[in-house]
């Protein structure tokens, strides 16, 4: 069988190549859950349980603090801390996914893409761990069935756009720079205070609502409220287009630029 | 046709020391104008100089040279992994590389998933691989221990796990870095002959060693580096496999 020729390739084709080697990159993924597990008897429902734990430990005690009904804050809360644990294990991922692939890399024909990939494949799987959890708590809260969840699928689709772009981006700077992967890292953390993961925005000051404008809000916006059965705002929509637009145009340039160090980075 | 050229080659790559490697390091010095954390900590390396070869389908080529000469950089070239910093390099046909078999055994997966895992990583599909599967387990000789975790394995077994997945390729170029071969005694006569057939199969072998006489008695070309430059490019005695499989066998 024919390999593609990374250096003749262009950095779309090179891209595309590991992005339609849907194969290789899922089984990567699949392993690398499957492997973790092997050894421990609970397997996979350890992350279940233990961010069960979490929440049934935090969602009684924040309602209180907050005084909000917890009624409509469990299912707040459980959807929070499940995406935003979905996009910083993913995010941090990403910045030492050509460091930890370096070896593959050094295989001919094989594109860094096909890595992004199983990156995120890896963090979706654990993501249908604990996205299970939502189940019993919006049953016990009540929240019914409603036709505005299927949003969540083209909501989650954004998300996966723009967590490849950040992966790729990320990705290919903390190969160079290796003190990044920190600095992302506590970012990641000031930013979980800026964003409504335990909080509601609705009790936000009126002036203080810019801080709703920062990317991570508004990707868990898009993926949370669906499955609540409200609707995105019209702003959190106009604003992800012109952000995922960038996040994607960035991803490319980088890449374009970069992709025939990377090899020699790594 | 399998058919490979290399017009004038070259290759050169930092090699980033710690503060290059920081963001915060660099950033300072560049912001300072390098009073603070002058130390740049970049050095290049001239891997490869003006590499031009043209190799096609029946040539068996012998990389020979010091350590640090270059041998593996351009292996790497050949393979398309490492893009020349000046030159062109063409290639016709697939290319398959025996650099390094135990890329991708997972010591806690079973010798089937490692199946599985490196024909994946080495470009196979996965009905491919299936397809195969039965063989390799044929030919590595281990049975029932494919079930089981590979970390279980002895270093003897793993070897010969790796080799009978590697060996399994059937690729227009293949590329060696020194001659593969496999420690215990029983198995090395059966995969010297399973090597052979590979190579035999194959349009263009690129082979590096340290070794003169495999490479005299391998390859009908050999070119010697050192500091990243052909210093030497002769032609060898011509091989003929056939015969020498069947004197094998």
């Amino acid at each position: 069988m024919s390999i593609a020729n990374r250096q003749l390739n262009s950095a779309w084709s090179d891209w595309w190549a590991g992005t339609r080697n849907a194969e290789l990159w899922w089984t990567l993924a699949w392993y690398d859950v499957v492997l973790r597990y092997r050894r421990s008897m609970l397997g996979p429902l350890w992350l279940t349980l233990s961010t069960g734990a979490l929440l049934v430990g935090m969602g009684p005690l924040y309602a209180t603090l907050f005084k909000v009904p917890v009624g409509t804050f469990f299912p707040h809360l459980t959807l929070g801390i499940i995406f935003w644990t979905f996009f910083t294990a993913t995010i941090n991922d990403g910045c030492a996914v050509f460091i930890n692939g370096a070896q593959y890399l050094k295989q001919p024909g094989f594109s860094p893409s096909a890595l992004v990939w199983r990156s995120l494949a890896r963090n979706c799987l654990q993501l249908a761990h604990t996205i299970v959890l939502y189940l019993p708590v919006a049953i016990w809260a009540g929240i019914p069935l409603s036709p505005r969840m299927l949003l969540f699928l083209p909501g989650f689709a954004i998300v996966i756009i723009n967590l490849h772009a950040l992966t790729l981006t990320l990705g290919i700077i903390c190969a160079r720079f290796r003190d990044v992967a920190q600095i992302v890292a506590s970012m990641l953390q000031l930013l979980m205070f800026l964003t409504p993961v335990f909080w509601f925005p609705s009790s936000l000051p009126g002036r203080s609502h810019a801080i709703l404008y920062n990317p991570l809000a508004q990707l868990l916006d898009v993926v949370r409220l669906p499955l609540l059965g409200d609707l995105p705002a019209p702003g959190t929509i106009r604003f992800l287009m012109a952000f995922t637009a960038l996040n994607v145009a960035i991803a490319a340039a980088v890449y374009r630029l970069n992709r025939r160090h990377l090899v020699y980075w790594v | 046709m399998t058919r490979l050229l290399l017009d004038g080659v070259s290759v050169e790559y930092p090699i980033f020391g710690a503060h290059a490697l920081s963001l915060k390091s660099t950033l300072t010095a560049a912001a300072t104008g390098g009073r603070i954390g002058r130390e740049a900590g970049v050095t290049v390396v001239h891997a490869l100089r003006d590499i031009s070869l043209e190799l096609r389908e029946g040539d068996r080529l012998g990389i020979m040279g010091h350590n640090g000469a270059g041998k593996s950089t351009l292996l790497r070239v050949i393979a398309g992994v490492y893009p020349p910093t000046r030159g062109r390099i063409e290639r016709t046909g697939s290319v398959s590389s025996l650099i390094d078999p135990m890329l991708g055994i997972e010591m806690d997966a079973t010798g089937y998933e490692n199946i599985r895992l490196r024909g994946l990583i080495a470009g196979m599909r996965l009905a491919a691989i299936s397809a195969i599967t039965p063989q390799i387990a044929e030919f590595s000789g281990l049975g029932d221990y494919l079930s089981i975790p590979v970390r279980t394995y002895s270093t003897g077994m793993l070897m010969r796990l790796a080799f009978s997945i590697a060996t399994v390729v059937h690729t227009d170029i293949l590329i060696m870095d020194e001659w593969m071969s496999v420690g215990d005694a029983e198995f090395q006569a059966q995969a010297e002959e399973r090597l052979r057939q590979v190579i035999d199969n194959t349009g263009i072998l690129v082979l590096s060693s340290h070794q003169a006489d495999l490479i005299e008695r391998e390859c009908n070309r050999g070119i010697e580096l050192s500091h990243g430059a052909v210093v030497q490019d002769r032609p060898l005695g011509p091989i003929e496999p056939t015969i020498r499989l069947v004197s094998a066998g």
